[in-house]
């Protein structure tokens, strides 16, 4: 049938164990595909057995046959079942093969006779494995018709379920285990048969001859028994997504496809959370070292995850980041258990007799404390009820929900502490009810309160990549996100940088005559300002001119139509001395003194308060105005550590609880309160926020009467890291243009600042010299500019590009820490880049440092400021 | 054009006109000589007005018009008030200065006001006879909050067979889902306030809390007309007819048109006005808070749709704190009450957080139990029921270690009178109540 069939293997050809789902085997073109792949894999010189699951659905409807007494309805049952098969065969144009025909008329003699001749359990057991014994029948008829010789082989007679202490008949039967060692008898026996076979997930036989189920994750489970009995080359697992990711992608769109993983790591991200794997089907394939590669059905080229034996010669990274939520602590406080023999058996004792089962521990001396999963048993009795009161009587308890465990998974967790500095920061603002790492160094598990989940995991995993801790930069370990492999919307790459072609020779230059120089590009300022201009939801924007106050750029902006928000006296005279009297202002500043607040009253600007103390102590200064108010939303938004501005924990804003004391203050001195304001922190890519801080101060709105415009602040996020995505302004706008339809009578205001100006401005520096320390392992490069200049990366961590734009086109072959010439051990432009080989004299470029670059710079060590200079 | 007015100053309060046609009323209100504000409330696919139903609709539609005034009269509270049809029967006037005067009671203690020498309705008018019977269909008006009084309300019904209408006015998404979950048939009222009330608004109006009940049950006695119902079915507590407080000499309670008197006062006034076989009442009358919060916690189904949240949540997410504020007086008052019923990993499911867990919420729990403060401003129940519930909190275990709970137990329960805390006692009904023979076997739903 097939002319190009390779010539037949040698007996001691490698084998590779193809796994195939319900939905893959459910249709003709899935099968074809099948086909391809399989004939691809022989194509290799390989072996290949093929383990199916059984068609989509039909597990259920055995199961649902099971449950029916009627025996006339467990026979309908069963025809319709051998239908669904009938008519996939018919798609196939195949004749009913014999060996399905065998099983169809076995399936319709149990259902006819029904659990009593062999029990409950064994019966139940043997009904279900007909989905997979089907299919596998019907796959072997379709493969060897298409030019594919293939073996059916019974999974039964390969796999023996072993006896566990423990076990009851019921997951004795539909639970089983199977102990799997290599068997080079089986592989001799399969060998002598043919090169392509077909077999069951799923199913095995038990020492008395009956069949038994392996229970949930039971076909790759199969799969991997079968690599392992086969000392397989590698086992596949055929699925609809390419593999694990660093993050639950529906939590994190921007999660990070893994392509290599350890076992132990591969396992443990699978138990907290990735449902892609059961954890259990990775044991069987540790000890013969079998390789099982993940891969995508629909995208066969995709690399997929490769999950094998410790992979030594990678730096130690963080894998993955997870969070199961529905947590609910128990914790237990007695002097009792303090060196007392039995008292935690005895408390142990309680949870199992009110059946509830426990996940992690922590302990002290005098205190434990345990995680219990959400069951029903947990969620709907009184179990946990009854639990608490038995414990008090022993030591005094506290429950503790809803709770999430978050949970960080890379092998070599506690040598990665030291890199998790800003991720413990974040922890450090929460409710941390427990911290649990175990003995082989895997994970690291935080339990908080589940109300933070949702926003904090894509920012702790947006932290972990800016830390360094997960080291996305090391492409053979991390592939592509999520969002890019499968996102809806379209993915947009990161802008093409203007420095980096169009007016790179423009930057040599200048960089040859003078350095430390800031270079800002005014068409990028224009470019941006006019994106945010397609944000059809807004009424009006400020520019925040913090970020940048150079008189070009905010004439530029004034062009644009933006207006002005300004923090201080300073900023006020810097604006108005350069943009028309018809561009407006507004004045929000942050334990300004009294004076400040007196003389912007003195301008048109619009004036921001933000306390109480404010119209207590000053009220009459405010008289008849009109104000913004700046609310602080609380915690849960924004969850970011020194540029997060909302929280108590933050200086910003008046606490939402002060509002109606504020209302009654402004009418007692006939303030009006005509707007309101919240900004929820710096640099947020994700577009969900806006709308939640502009939905919230509309519906705190609605019990002012007098205001007519929201203030939604800015933040908007610019990405720095390769890879990351931008914020998706068309996005944006549909989130807000959803609340403003909620809301129309409110107008609203933005004002971002970062967003307009910081891929605008570039710092240029020259090296200095070089520096080798430890064997010469760590490299240093300096340059003639460092934290006086642009601090941001001493401040906030905050992660530059950098380049030697003199040696752009040579390859980058070493990794240096960039620094500065400051006499700080906090002068460091930016650790572990990969950069050429650089010689003195070099012009290196910071990227993105339009934004709180020039403003922020201080005369520290007398080093000469930093020139400016604009680019049209 | 006129000038702009400045709503604090005005002098008199106009009940203009009120007109009705293609299933649309009109409700036009003016301060003085101020431009007219016109108040729209639609009902879909509103049936043409059976003639012999004539007379009481338009009874029905004149008392919106005096009812839904409140909304206007409170930006200027002038020291007139004029009707343009001429005085009022006294009936007619003494249920709305009762309404005004009581239902405004808060707003006028919020922004120190003394309204008792303000509100005199026009009277004297003659009484027209007494209303007939309009042989309405057998079938109850439920008007759904998205709170979980109004679903056990439902569940009551159904489960005596009863034909009910989910309704409610306005556009919550939170509510229209509840609605849905009910599986009732449904009908959505739209209000639509006059725009000119915004602008007096930003002009300086007085502002502050409304008796929205009574307008929206105005708005109902209007449909049950339209469409044909024999009942209105509210779900409204016992508790709700207590005073939150007294403020110079008059007793003020933030949901007074959810109260017994209020429901009295209407009630008899729509069978001597409008329909003789229209009854008007609360379902839940004879019940505490904690009764009917016990009865709901059996309600699974509605867990992961309902909010009793004060905030106006316009926009739905699927989360916790999409529906449940955490920090209003009615997120506090419902946690509470359920927590005694609620395996409490469950209850934490639904708010999405531990409200007794959190010392910030000290303040707003010691308001709920008239602790150092009077009670909120909010539709939540008695202190007394608040207090019973944090003490079956405080003696079991796996609350007992919670800030609240341990704060209630050390601090507040030493100061407590025993006798008046046990929480068995507000679960058995009270004889006080209107539902009529027709409704009365819902009832056996609590039992």
């Amino acid at each position: 049938m097939n002319p190009q069939s390779p010539a037949s293997l040698p007996a001691d050809a490698s084998w590779i164990v193809m796994k195939f789902g319900g939905t893959s085997v459910a249709t003709l073109p899935r099968w074809q595909n099948i086909r391809e792949l399989v004939a691809s894999r022989r194509a290799e010189g390989a072996r290949v057995l093929v383990v199916v699951s059984a068609l989509t659905g039909i597990t259920d409807a055995l199961k649902q046959l099971c449950a029916q007494d009627d025996k006339g309805k467990r026979i309908e049952a069963a025809k319709a079942i051998a239908q669904r098969h009938y008519e996939l065969l018919d798609h196939m144009q195949l004749a009913v093969p014999d060996a399905l025909g065998d099983r169809l008329a076995e399936l319709a003699k149990l259902a006819d006779e029904g659990p009593a001749l062999m029990g409950e359990l064994a019966w139940s057991a043997l009904v279900q494995a007909h989905g997979e014994l089907m299919s596998s029948a019907l796959g072997a008829a379709f493969l060897t018709h298409s030019g594919l010789p293939t073996q059916w082989v019974d999974a039964r007679d390969c796999l023996s379920a072993i006896a566990l202490p423990n076990q009851n008949e019921r997951t004795k039967l539909l639970s089983a285990m199977v102990e799997c060692k290599p068997d080079p008898a089986l592989n001799a026996r399969l060998a002598a048969l043919g090169e392509v076979f077909i077999t069951q997930g799923f199913i095995a036989r038990e020492s008395q001859g009956r069949t038994v189920l392996l229970g949930r994750g039971g076909s790759d489970t199969s799969a991997s028994y079968f690599g392992a009995l086969l000392k397989a080359q590698r086992v596949e697992i055929w699925t609809d997504v390419a593999g694990m990711f660093t993050a639950n992608p529906r939590q994190v769109p921007s999660a990070r496809l893994l392509q290599r993983l350890d076992y132990e790591e591969a396992q443990e991200i699978a138990s907290t959370g990735a449902k892609v794997l059961h954890p259990r089907c990775l044991s069987p394939l540790r000890e013969p070292r079998v390789p099982l590669l993940i891969k995508d059905t629909n995208r066969p080229e995709l690399e997929g995850t490769l999950i094998g034996p410790e992979v030594r010669e990678h730096a130690p990274s963080v894998k993955a980041i997870s969070a199961r939520k529905g947590i609910t602590l128990v914790s237990m406080e007695s002097v009792g258990m303090w060196q007392q023999v039995g008292f935690l058996a005895d408390v142990f004792a309680q949870f199992k007799q009110h059946g509830l089962s426990v996940d992690l521990i922590g302990s002290a001396e005098t205190n434990v404390t345990v995680s219990l999963d959400p069951t029903e048993n947990l969620l709907d009795s009184d179990a946990l009820a009854a639990l608490a009161g038995d414990l008090a009587k022993v030591c005094r308890v506290k429950v503790i929900a809803p709770c999430a465990a978050i949970t960080l998974v890379g092998r070599g967790m506690r040598s990665m502490l030291h890199t998790l500095s800003s991720v413990l920061a974040e922890f450090g603002q929460l409710r941390v009810h427990m911290i649990s790492q175990s003995s082989n160094n895997l994970n690291l598990t935080f339990v908080v309160d589940e109300n933070v989940v949702d926003e904090l995991l894509p920012h702790l995993h947006e932290l972990l990549i800016t830390a360094g801790a997960l080291r996305t930069d090391d492409s053979a370990l991390f592939g592509p996100s999520w969002q890019a492999l499968y996102g809806s919307g379209e993915v947009l790459p990161p802008a093409a940088s203007w420095w980096r072609q169009e007016r790179r020779a423009e930057l040599l230059k200048l960089g040859a005559q003078a350095t430390p120089r800031y270079v800002y590009h005014l068409p990028t300022v224009r470019q941006q300002a006019r994106e945010l201009k397609s944000l059809a939801a807004v009424d009006r924007l400020h520019y925040a001119v913090k970020a940048n106050t150079h008189p070009a750029i905010l004439k530029a902006l004034a062009e644009e139509g933006f207006g002005f928000e300004c923090v201080s006296p300073g900023e006020l005279k810097a604006v108005m001395a350069v943009v028309p009297a018809s561009a407006p202002l507004l004045f929000t500043p942050n334990f300004a003194p009294r004076e400040d607040y007196a003389w912007a009253l003195t301008t048109r600007a619009t004036l921001s308060l933000d306390s109480l103390y404010q119209l207590e102590q000053w009220g009459e200064l405010f008289r008849g105005r009109e104000v913004v108010l700046r609310l602080d939303l609380g915690r849960g938004l924004g969850h970011h550590e020194k540029v997060r501005t909302g929280g108590s924990g933050s200086k910003f804003g008046l606490p939402v609880e002060q509002l109606d004391a504020f209302l009654r203050l402004a009418d007692t001195h006939g303030v009006i309160v005509r707007g309101l304001h919240a900004h929820l922190g710096s640099g947020i890519l994700d577009d969900g926020h806006w709308g939640e801080v502009y939905s919230q101060l509309a519906s705190i709105a609605e019990r002012i009467g007098s205001v007519t415009f929201l203030d939604i602040g800015g933040g908007l996020g610019v990405p720095s890291h390769p890879g990351e995505a931008r914020l998706d302004i068309a996005a944006l706008d549909k989130v807000l243009r959803e609340v403003k339809a909620a809301y129309p009578h409110y107008q609203l205001w933005m004002e971002p600042g970062r967003y307009l100006v910081a891929d605008a401005g570039v710092l240029l520096t020259r090296v200095t010299q070089t520096k080798g320390k430890g064997n010469g392992n760590i490299r240093y490069l300096g340059v003639d500019t460092g934290m006086n200049s642009l601090i941001r990366p001493a401040l906030y961590d905050a992660w530059h590009e950098i380049v030697n734009l003199t040696r752009l086109d040579e390859p980058a072959t070493a990794l240096f820490q960039v620094v500065g010439p400051i006499c700080e051990s906090g002068d460091v432009l930016g650790t572990d880049r990969r950069l050429p080989e650089p010689q003195e004299g070099d012009v290196v470029l910071v990227a993105q440092a339009g934004a709180y670059g020039k403003v922020m710079s201080s005369p520290y060590n007398l080093r000469d400021e930093a020139e400016e200079i604009i680019l049209e | 054009m006129t000038t702009p007015i400045q709503p604090r100053l005005t002098q008199v309060f106009r009940f203009v006109r009120c007109s009705y046609a293609n299933g649309v009323a009109e409700l036009v209100y003016a301060f003085d000589h101020g431009e007219e504000l016109t108040e729209r409330v639609s009902f879909p696919n509103a049936p043409p007005i059976p003639a012999h139903h004539q007379a009481a609709f338009d009874e029905a539609l004149k008392l919106l018009h005096l009812i839904a005034g409140v909304s206007y009269y409170k930006a200027g509270v002038p020291p007139r008030i004029e009707v343009a049809g001429g005085p009022l029967d006294d009936a007619t006037a003494d249920l709305l200065d009762a309404l005004y005067l009581h239902g405004l009671a808060e707003f006028a203690y919020r922004n120190g006001l003394d309204l008792r020498s303000r509100i005199a309705f026009p009277r004297g008018g003659a009484a027209k006879p007494e209303a007939k019977a309009l042989s309405l269909p057998h079938r109850t008006l439920v008007p759904i909050g998205g709170g979980k009084d109004s679903l056990v309300a439902v569940e009551a019904i159904k489960s005596m067979g009863g034909e009910a209408t989910a309704v409610w006015v306005g556009n919550s998404p939170l509510i229209a889902a509840c609605a849905e979950r009910t599986g009732l048939a449904m009908l959505n009222i739209q209000r639509e306030l006059a725009p000119g009330l915004f602008e007096l608004n930003r002009l300086g109006a007085w502002n502050g809390h409304i008796p929205v009940t009574a307008v929206n049950s105005a708005i109902l006695v209007l449909a049950a007309i339209l469409y044909g119902y024999d009942s209105i079915a509210f779900a409204n507590e016992r508790s709700a007819s207590a005073a939150t407080l007294e403020y110079e000499g008059q007793l003020v309670n933030h949901q007074w048109s959810k109260g017994y008197e209020f429901e009295q006062l209407l009630g008899d006034w729509l069978h001597a006005h409008v329909a003789a076989d229209l009854d008007y009442c609360s379902l839940l009358r004879p019940y505490s808070e904690l009764a009917v919060t016990r009865v709901f916690a059996r309600l699974t189904p509605y867990f992961d749709v309902f909010s009793s949240c004060n905030r106006n949540f316009k926009l739905l997410g699927p989360k916790p704190a999409d529906r449940w504020c955490g920090q209003c007086p009615k997120c506090h008052f419902v946690f509470l009450a359920l927590a005694p019923f609620l395996a409490k990993p469950r209850l934490l499911s639904i708010f999405g957080r531990n409200l007794l867990d959190d010392e910030n919420l000290a303040a707003g729990f010691d308001a709920l139990l008239e602790y150092q403060d009077h009670k909120p401003f909010e539709c939540v129940g008695e202190g007394a029921e608040a207090r019973a519930a944090m003490v079956a909190l405080s003696q079991r275990s796996e609350w007992q270690a919670d800030a609240l709970v341990e704060r209630f137990r050390l601090e507040i329960l030493p100061q407590l009178d025993e006798k008046e805390l046990a929480l068995e006692p507000w679960l058995a009904p009270s004889a006080e109540h209107r539902i009529p023979a027709r409704l009365q076997p819902a009832l056996a739903f609590f039992a």
